[in-house]
């Protein structure tokens, strides 16, 4: 068992089903509702997917973020551009060629790529894909925390996966972005931290008990705790051979 | 104490050949990978690729998914890694062993295969298709369990500079002890998808690439894989050590989505992260694999970065005219042959690079060169302003 101290700073989340996390969590659904992703504007708009969006829109509403911050970033997504890649297999069956402007926006970290160009941050990101995203994401974020010793803004989004593909695990869009700082001293939250309102929390890799709950409960549960600085204990999913990464959150143990 | 981590196992897979020695073999004798585009599909315009002639191991030792053309480019090299893979497993414990695996496409090509069938390409002949075959971590899983990495398992994803992030990844597993050993791989296959989404950029050449070159016109595509075993150092890592890494640095551009940053500032940055965490200075590296991808925006944009962090004196070499851009495979597969030269003291060509444009002011390696290397910087940059640098070092760099 290992348990890496963090500090949450900030959270934020989006769905496009659900009007907030505590929705989500109380399965109460909301008509389709596209995200605005201010943080985006003009030209950078265009051929932006839904993934994209979502990440741009728990971007700009994560507390703290603001435009002049040059913190690095780990973004997180099981399935990627999916919704792109879909549309350029489309063109390809139908036409035998492919869009230059979905092709320069099929990459997974489209995302990563758009957000440092709308901050001008030249800060670092990451982004890391496949079926244990979420747990990959955040223990990615730790140790980038730890290891730059400043805060680590962590971006999580999926969209539903087009069904050409024959998989479908989520009902809509979803989003949560977290600001990640390292805990018990291992890091430097610097001007991002007020002891006053960090949310002490801790990850631990242990091994695999019962498989997650789905992407959007998993980011509602944390993001809802997060801001409610409620404890809590959350299953992020496998990483690796017979072990789980757990977000344990412990307001109660508010680090200075 | 040192922050370095052992390098004790490699392997390789790309146009060059399906076996890490057929594949050194011939980089170091200056010959490139590279065959009509028409070998992988009719294209209505000309171009060369880097076609892995690896076998189809269905039905052999090698997982269920490796029917898919990823998994095959992926496992190629692989197997070659088992017992450097089993003897870190060994030494640490399999739990303490990470697998991290990076890859730009995935299982793309299968996807165009089942969704966008075309008369000249033989259908998937298994099973049929499955979203698993479309993602990379079906890939990473399988390479896990077959080379018995049973700690934390990440798949990165970042374009062109996935290979030298998944490393990032690995080494900060092992800095902050969560595991003490890590398979670092990284894998892409060719698919009608990027061979036309390069195209329609305007940056595939019609010809075999010539980075570096007064008249370069564009990138050589290429399928490839790549790996290595990095290991906590110690003495008994240290004893099977093939070289060293001593730092992996990482920046974002913060410009554009496909194109570099015009001064070339954010790769500068990456690079001097790099030399800064491995104590090199710029100008006394001995030889620098650039990313090097033979267009003209940037090979100008990372010259000029090269010149402000080494000057114009070292020995710069461009592997993707041998092996052709092997995407999110590129930064291993240069990280891979930088670990060959040191054990050779051997730089690699930039083949057809002659006559070397002046406006870069580099000194470009033309033919295979004996050199003394101990530090040898190696650049990924990709899509969204990605850029990634490490430097790979014969050195321990002290206890």
């Amino acid at each position: 068992m290992t348990a890496i101290p963090i500090q949450i700073l900030g959270a934020s989340f989006f769905a496009t089903r659900h009007a907030s996390a505590d929705d989500a969590l109380a399965g109460a659904p909301r008509e389709h509702t596209a995200p605005a992703f201010p943080l985006l504007v003009g030209r950078a708009r265009r051929f932006t997917s839904l993934v994209t969006q979502l990440h741009m829109e728990v971007l700009g509403a994560l507390p703290r973020l603001g435009a002049e911050q040059r913190w690095p970033a780990v973004f997180a997504t099981c399935h990627g551009e999916i919704h792109t890649a879909e549309v350029l297999i489309a063109d390809l069956a139908a036409s035998g060629m492919v869009s230059s402007a979905q092709f320069a926006h099929s990459v997974h970290n489209t995302p990563s790529g758009l957000y440092s160009i709308a901050t001008g941050n030249p800060a670092p990101t990451t982004t890391v894909t496949g079926e244990n995203a979420v747990a990959a994401g955040w223990l990615e974020a730790a140790l980038v925390a730890r290891e730059s010793r400043q805060p680590v803004v962590l971006s999580i989004a999926d969209e539903p996966v087009p069904a050409v593909f024959g998989a479908c695990d989520e009902a809509g869009g979803v989003a949560a972005a977290f600001l990640v700082a390292a805990g018990d001293g291992a890091g430097d939250a610097g001007d991002a931290s007020d002891p006053g309102d960090a949310v002490a929390a801790r990850l631990v890799i242990g091994p695999a008990a019962a498989p997650p709950e789905r992407t959007a409960l998993l980011l509602a549960r944390a993001a809802s705790a997060a801001a409610r600085r409620a404890a809590d204990d959350i299953a992020l999913g496998s990483l690796g051979a017979g072990s789980a990464l757990r977000l344990q959150l412990d307001p109660a143990r508010v680090s200075s | 104490m040192t922050r370095r981590q052992a390098i004790t196992g490699v392997a390789i897979a790309n146009g060059l050949g399906a076996r890490s020695e057929a594949v050194f073999a011939r980089a170091f004798a200056g010959e490139d990978g590279f065959r009509p585009a028409s070998d992988f599909f009719a294209f209505p315009f000309e171009t060369q690729l880097g076609i892995v002639e690896a076998p189809d191991e269905r039905g052999g030792d090698f997982p269920a998914c490796a029917g898919t053309r990823l998994a095959r480019v992926a496992f190629a090299s692989s197997r070659q890694l088992r017992p450097a893979a089993a003897e870190a497993a060994r030494r640490w414990g399999a739990e303490r062993v990470a697998c991290v695996f990076a890859s730009s496409t995935g299982g793309l090509e299968q996807s165009e295969r089942a969704l966008a069938p075309h008369p000249s390409l033989v259908a998937a002949s298994y099973g049929g298709f499955t979203y698993a075959d479309h993602s990379a971590d079906a890939a990473c899983a399988a390479l896990a369990d077959d080379l018995g990495a049973r700690g934390p398992r990440v798949t990165v994803s970042t374009a062109c500079s996935s290979g030298l992030r998944a490393l990032a990844s690995a080494v900060r597993f092992i800095e902050q002890g969560l595991v003490d050993a890590a398979v670092v791989g990284s894998a892409d296959s060719l698919c009608r998808t990027t061979v036309f989404g390069f195209h329609s950029l305007g940056l595939l050449a019609p010809v075999a690439t010539r980075p570096f070159a007064q008249d370069r016109c564009g990138i050589t595509l290429a399928e490839g894989s790549a790996y290595v075993v990095i290991e906590r150092a110690d003495d008994d890592s240290a004893g099977r050590a093939l070289g060293w890494l001593a730092g992996v640095g990482a920046s974002s551009d913060a410009h554009h989505a496909t194109s570099p940053h015009p001064d070339g500032a954010g790769a500068e940055r990456a690079m001097r992260d790099a030399t800064g965490r491995a104590g090199v200075d710029g100008a006394a590296l001995d030889a620098v694999f650039a990313h090097a991808t033979g267009t003209r925006q940037n090979d100008a944009t990372e010259g000029a970065a090269l010149l402000r962090v080494c000057g114009p004196s070292v020995p710069v070499t461009a592997t993707k005219s041998l092996t052709g851009h092997t995407l999110g495979s590129s930064g291993l597969t240069g990280l891979v042959l930088a670990v060959e030269a040191l054990r050779r003291q051997e730089i690699p060509p930039s083949l057809r690079a002659s006559p070397v444009d002046p406006d870069l002011g580099l000194k470009v390696v033309e033919a295979p060169t004996a050199a003394r290397l101990e530090n040898i910087l190696v650049n990924a940059f990709g899509f969204g302003g990605s850029n990634a640098s490490a430097v790979v070092s014969i050195h321990h760099g002290g206890a």
